[in-house]
């Protein structure tokens, strides 16, 4: 930049102190305080005493808390291809036909991320309903089930995360749509020149353009998952049968406001922060040694 | 050239595409139906209402303060959306036009706020607002919520990167500063990005759920969607009533979204993630 000295003295800091300020006061000091409060033994009006790891210790011999991070686990895998497989394929579709049915299939998928999260969880346990409800009265029609999708132990957990699915494909056929719009179209003519089929030219050309991010994607149903399932665990289950459908999330909002444990709530939030953290931390180190090498 | 299988395969596309928004949208429009059916129908096997009866919307609006927490909603949403628009064009413009020492660690922190889990920033959160007695406010309500601000940031800092240098040029040769830059040449062209941020904003704000459960607990302070879960509480061997109540809580966004399909799909298709 030429005139970056011109620019430097521009009053930046004016137009950052507004984000600054909110970031400071609701997130990163919260989550300062929330690593505090995971070493205090604390019910947020008396006096705090130091707990030093006693917490941890606590979560760690509990038994539903290594229970919710297994079934967290759980619910991502079951999410994944909800995130990936699916959403690349229905957007592949709108992509090879543009044109005014395409937005309009594009506007009804994305219509689910907008409904409210209570809304549609009420509407599932109406269709849900094992009395009555009409998906068992389809699947009795076909002489099967009844099936109690939400209070079986062996059902819970794979029906929330279809009903949590229904809001990742939308925005996940948007975000393919767009890597798509960045595709090499002269690779698209390549290959039909090379006499190659539509299949192929998708299997071999068009979907190993898509892997970046396809990374991302992933990347962001892991970190997510938990957060996007939250209302419909709130709502429907509460993290029965049997804890089934509890997750980490579930789990840390019900220690902080049901057993109003600051303490135990909080040693599970750092648990889970320094989970989540440690891919991106080794990442950003390895690029960082990868960067060293280059330069 | 077309192939003599192209129809079939353009069909065959057509028909999976068909079946995939219908499975995504049964369940609501099933409910939408059931919510006009007659507490005695509820369960009938009719995809619509026969004979269509209000009596399901008339029992949830006797029950509970719907117009109160309607109210209450839009003007936490309203106010979100606000406070965002500000705070996000104001650093969006900053990061984008204006050199400063440690751009790139303000943008990486922005990134990580949008990432970090709500349920592990409740607890300081509530105490917070707790001790400045915001409970069962509209700024207890409100300000937390402008914490989620960073997508806001990051897709109108795409925006204005989009906008030609030349404009920039031509502002700086007129002699204008960086405020009267932002007034005269990045507004104007930033109203359909702000406009398709607001609405998402809006909308995000409108459905939120877990805030609102702690903030503000009481059914006359609360949101639509906390007023909700204690209609099921209250209501839940009732169904009818209850999904009635659902529609209401989520229709208003749906026209919202309608209004605006195409801007806000198209924010995300060219929001430069690729």
């Amino acid at each position: 930049m030429t005139n970056r000295f011109a620019r430097r003295r521009s009053g930046a800091l004016g137009y950052l102190t507004p984000l600054l300020v909110v970031l400071a006061v609701w997130v990163y000091g919260p989550l300062v305080f929330t690593v505090v409060l995971s070493v205090l033994d604390w019910d947020g009006s008396g006096t705090p005493t130091f707990a030093g790891m006693d917490n941890f210790a606590e979560l760690f011999a509990r038994p539903e808390f290594p229970a919710a991070l297994l079934h967290t686990v759980v619910l991502v895998a079951c999410v994944l291809p909800f995130a990936t497989v699916v959403p690349m394929s229905l957007a592949i579709m709108l992509w090879k036909q543009p044109g005014r049915a395409s937005s309009v299939y594009r506007a009804l998928l994305f219509l689910p991320v907008v409904l409210a999260p209570v809304a549609t969880a009420l509407a599932w346990q109406f269709v849900l309903n094992p009395l009555g409800g009409v998906l068992d009265e389809t699947l009795g029609l076909l002489g099967l089930g009844p099936v109690d999708w939400l209070g079986d132990p062996a059902t819970a957990l794979p029906t929330i995360a279809v009903i949590t699915a229904e809001k990742v494909i939308g925005l996940n056929v948007l975000l393919y749509g767009a890597a798509l719009d960045g595709i090499d179209r002269q690779s698209l003519a390549a290959a039909s020149l090379d006499g190659a089929t539509e299949w192929q030219t998708t299997r071999h050309v068009v979907v190993p353009q898509l892997w970046p991010i396809t990374g991302l994607l992933v990347g962001l149903c892991v970190v997510l998952a938990g957060q996007w399932a939250f209302t419909n665990v709130a709502v429907l289950t509460q993290g029965a049968p049997n804890g089934t459908t509890d997750n980490v999330y579930y789990r840390l909002y019900t220690y902080g406001f049901t057993f109003f444990d600051n303490g135990l709530a909080s040693a599970a939030a750092v648990v889970l922060i320094v989970l989540l953290g440690l891919p991106l931390a080794i990442r950003a180190l390895l690029r960082r040694r990868a960067g060293t090498v280059v330069s | 050239m077309i192939t003599p299988r192209g129809p079939w395969r353009r069909a065959g596309r057509h028909g999976l595409l068909g079946l995939a928004c219908f499975v995504l949208l049964f369940p609501v429009l099933w409910a939408l139906s059931g919510s006009f059916k007659r507490p005695d129908d509820l369960f009938a096997a009719d995809p619509l209402p026969s004979p269509v009866s209000l009596d399901n919307y008339q029992v949830a609006i006797e029950q509970f303060p719907l117009p109160r927490l309607l109210l209450n909603t839009l003007i936490t949403a309203a106010g979100v959306t606000a406070g965002d628009l500000v705070i996000a064009t104001l650093a969006a413009y900053a990061l984008v036009r204006l050199r400063f020492r440690g751009s790139a660690a303000l943008l990486a922190t922005i990134v990580v706020a949008l990432l970090i889990p709500a349920q592990t920033l409740i607890i300081p959160q509530f105490l917070l607002v707790a001790r400045l007695h915001w409970l069962d406010s509209y700024p207890g309500l409100i300000m937390p919520q402008l914490g989620g601000c960073a997508l806001a940031v990051l897709l109108l800092r795409q925006n204005i990167r989009a906008i030609p240098d030349e404009l920039f040029a031509a502002a700086q040769l007129d002699g204008a500063n960086s405020l009267r830059t932002l007034w005269h040449v990045v507004l104007p062209l930033l109203w359909p990005a702000l406009g398709a941020v607001a609405i998402l904003q809006f909308i995000t704000t409108w459905n939120e759920y877990l805030w609102p459960m702690l903030a503000a607990p009481t059914p006359q302070h609360t949101t639509i969607q906390m007023g909700l879960t204690l209609f099921t509480n209250t209501e839940g061997s009732n169904p009818g009533p209850l999904l009635a109540a659902a529609m209401l809580a989520t229709l208003p966004v749906v026209a919202v979204y309608l209004v605006a399909a195409r801007r806000i799909t198209a924010a995300f298709l060219h929001s430069g993630l690729r």
